[in-house]
């Protein structure tokens, strides 16, 4: 049993939303965020890939393609490492809900889809709490393609164009993110993510969501 | 599950040398490959923290103090798991020996006296190849400190400074360093390195590793 399996004793609440990339998880995160914040709420909002430690030289070594499955994801784990112990953790402790777009299932999603074993990642996390909820957008990958590449080529990572899956960036977008997508419903049981159909409304999401942690905060006494 | 004992299938000879800061290692390293290029061997050198990947990103975050014991960690992996890919297994492949100026061990006695869990460093590491030769030069703590004072001075995350031990550089180094030491201790028999007493004169050392490698050599483990 690591602490990503188990019910954290902090203070605080941790919200995720996961999902491959067009799934709508921003737009849902934002909706909460200002919603909590209007409740009179402390809310901390954090970002995958955005430390201060490492996330330009992740951005950089990206475009250049320099990263291999293995580096990709320890850098993605040294992100989360530094957000986690400088951000979630002391917010947590504090008493803060914590929004994070994305959350350790990102990593073990796609570390795993470019065939990195499952455990080695999932051991590296273990210094992470489990959410309180852990929503998951579901999404297919022509929907996401759609959303996200209207007027631009999928980029070299996202498309998965590491694995040489296909020479076509479209095309192996489809088949990387599909094996994303398939490492995510994986999840759904093992750590009891609440799956949502991201192509159901904003509303009809934002309602669902909002739900579900009403229970959770009220569980935890606070009456929004 | 037994960590540390893949043993590689490449043509090559992976050679470290481990030992704590200002325990002769690059020295040793240099005497080494001279060595083993007199003999026309194909030798190639990666040291620690030197991947063109992060080795800049760990040098400036340590120059503003930006890291907890795991970041610290997973930068070292990072550069250690970019090296081993673009520059180790590819050499290995092509049947150099590869001399290594530290190797996994290095993380696993700093990152274990950083507090890190034993086997949460291993997991880090568990994919990399086993070496053929690990030698270990060791020295006692007084002399170390005498050395590393005498030529690059205490440096802050080398003193172990921001764990906090003492906050004085002198003292702090020294339980730092001997943390380290009590580490290597308890690994040299467990990975079977060939310990050197580092307070030997450098001709010394160098004539016991070259004795050892020339013994592999001459099993013909390479053509």
């Amino acid at each position: 049993m690591t602490k990503i399996n188990e019910k954290h004793n902090l203070k605080g609440t941790l919200v995720c939303v996961e999902g491959i990339d067009g799934a709508g998880k921003s737009t849902q995160l934002t909706l909460l965020r200002d919603w909590l914040r209007a409740a009179g709420q402390d809310v901390i909002y954090t970002e995958w890939n955005s430390s201060d430690l490492i996330s330009q030289t992740t951005k950089l070594a990206k475009k250049k393609n320099l990263l291999s499955p293995r580096t990709f994801s320890l850098l993605h784990a040294v992100d989360f490492a530094d957000r986690y112990k400088q951000i979630i953790a002391p917010a947590l402790k504090a008493g803060f809900i914590v929004l994070a777009d994305r959350y350790a299932y990102t990593a073990f999603a796609r570390d795993a889809a470019r065939g990195v074993d499952r455990n080695w990642v999932r051991k590296i996390y273990n210094f992470s709490v489990k959410p309180d909820l852990a929503i998951y957008l579901d999404i297919n990958p022509k929907i996401s393609m759609g959303r996200i590449c209207s007027n631009r080529a999928p980029k070299f990572y996202e498309a998965g164009m590491d694995l040489k899956l296909s020479p076509d960036p479209y095309e192996s977008y489809t088949i990387f993110q599909g094996r994303v997508i398939n490492e995510y419903q994986k999840m759904v049981s093992e750590y009891g993510l609440i799956q949502i159909d991201a192509t159901d409304s904003i509303h009809s999401k934002q309602t669902a969501i909002r739900e579900k942690l009403h229970g959770i905060l009220a569980g935890k006494g606070v009456v929004l | 599950m037994k960590c540390f004992s893949k043993k590689h299938e490449y043509e090559g000879l992976l050679i470290v040398i481990e030992g704590t800061d200002g325990s002769g290692k690059s020295t040793q390293l240099e005497l080494l490959k001279r060595f083993l290029q007199a003999q026309s061997y194909g030798v190639m050198v990666s040291e620690w923290k030197t991947s063109r990947l992060i080795a800049g990103v760990i040098d400036e975050a340590k120059d503003r103090n930006l890291l907890n014991a795991t970041t610290y960690s997973l930068l070292y992996a990072s550069d250690f798991a970019d090296r081993l890919e673009n520059v180790i297994i590819p050499a290995l492949k092509s049947g150099f020996v590869v001399l290594l100026d530290r190797y996994y061990y290095t993380a696993l006695a700093r990152d274990v006296v950083r507090g890190q869990d034993i086997g949460w460093v291993k997991n880090l590491y568990e994919y990399a190849p086993e070496p053929d030769l690990v030698f270990y030069l060791d020295m006692p703590v007084d002399i170390l400190l005498k050395r590393i004072i005498g030529t690059t001075g205490l440096d802050f995350y080398e003193s172990g400074r921001d764990m906090g031990f003492s906050t004085d550089f002198y003292k702090s180094f020294q339980i730092y360093q001997q943390k380290c030491l009590d580490e290597y201790d308890n690994m040299k028999s467990e990975y079977g390195f060939i310990s050197i007493d580092g307070t030997k004169s450098i001709t010394e050392i160098a004539e016991i590793m070259q004795a050892e490698v020339q013994t592999i050599l001459d099993s013909g483990v390479i053509d």
